[in-house]
């Protein structure tokens, strides 16, 4: 890989990957902040693997603290094999699957990706913020209409909450610096080549300004 | 570059999935698909890895495990039926794993090859 970076080693000392992103008084891409979403986007990941175990039929049981039976009843519901049918596979693996999109999304990117790379948190936004929310919303009603609760279930859903939460800030960072990028400039090819990561003395010149 | 590396290690599982699901000898078109896809996986995810000895363009080659991730998405979706059996819903959920791991640029946690072209310029402008 020599061959590739060797040519272009100097141009972290022009760049500050820390920067806080306006409206912010910090960085919203930082490792801090991204590394605890991942960590808890993969508990939930766990999780709900734990439970399409049990949908799979390679676990017999599964342990539920607070509602004992609930979470049974409520993986083998009418509404679940419906799901089933639908999916061709648990919806508990399907929403493992979820969790663990919001995790590697999370991850991917440099510390200033609101800026060098819109598409991706805006990405990572649409999962965490539309998908996530609507699916923990739907996971709540799953007692009142099954009537049965799950504490796993619940456990996942405030997770899913809590990532809208900490990922906002950041998707908020990206859409404001798009609009900044628009605003500017009025120019659809220069956002369009800016949303894809292209870069930009304009777009740049404009990314820090509050 | 850990977009590949968990590429590499997808494709290795598919290749191995029909003696482990065990569905060799039969059914015969899902062990074909599963060889075929896994080892596509691994070629492209290589070359996404090593493009610089051959062309420029071939580091975006990971981009192409999006398709092979849709076949076996549809393949399991379509042809496994309902109740899909495991190898099926296996090639279901590699397939949505890959659908992740394709869009993750090579040297992820850098800014984009034309930002630091961009910033690069202005350190031999100096």
């Amino acid at each position: 890989m020599r061959k590739q970076v060797q040519p272009e080693r100097y141009w972290q000392e022009v760049v500050d990957l820390d920067a806080y992103a306006p409206p912010f008084n910090r960085n919203p891409s930082a490792w801090s902040q991204r590394v605890p979403i991942s960590i808890l986007a993969s508990i939930a990941t766990i999780i709900a693997g734990y439970m399409a175990l049990f949908q799979w039929g390679l676990i017999p049981s599964i342990w539920d603290p607070i509602f004992g039976d609930g979470t049974e009843s409520v993986l083998t519901s009418e509404a679940a094999q419906t799901m089933d049918r639908w999916l061709h596979v648990p919806d508990g693996a399907f929403g493992a699957w979820g969790y663990l999109s919001e995790a590697i999304l999370g991850l991917a990117g440099s510390t200033r990706r609101w800026q060098y790379r819109p598409w991706m948190v805006i990405l990572f936004g649409i999962d965490v913020i539309p998908l996530g929310g609507v699916s923990a919303i739907l996971v709540l009603c799953q007692g009142f209409i099954i009537g049965a609760w799950c504490a796993p279930c619940l456990a996942t859903a405030l997770i899913s909450f809590v990532l809208v939460f900490m990922a906002y800030d950041e998707v908020w960072a990206s859409l404001k610096y798009l609009q900044r990028v628009w605003q500017h400039t009025h120019d659809k090819g220069l956002l369009w080549r800016v949303f894809w990561g292209y870069a930009s003395t304009e777009a740049d010149r404009l990314a820090l300004q509050r | 570059m850990w977009g590949r590396v968990v590429e590499v290690m997808l494709g290795c599982w598919l290749v191995l999935s029909p003696f482990l699901f065990g569905h060799y000898p039969a059914p015969r078109p899902l062990w074909t698909s599963d060889l075929v896809c896994g080892g596509a996986i691994v070629l492209l995810a290589l070359v996404s890895f090593w493009w610089w000895p051959i062309a420029r363009f071939l580091r975006y080659a990971h981009v192409l495990i999006l398709g092979v991730a849709f076949w076996l998405i549809g393949f399991g979706y379509f042809y496994g039926g309902y109740p899909a059996s495991a190898g099926y819903q296996n090639d279901i959920f590699v397939g949505l794993i890959l659908l992740l791991t394709a869009i993750i640029p090579n040297e992820a946690s850098q800014p984009p090859p034309s930002w630091r072209r961009h910033y690069q310029r202005q350190t031999t402008a100096r």
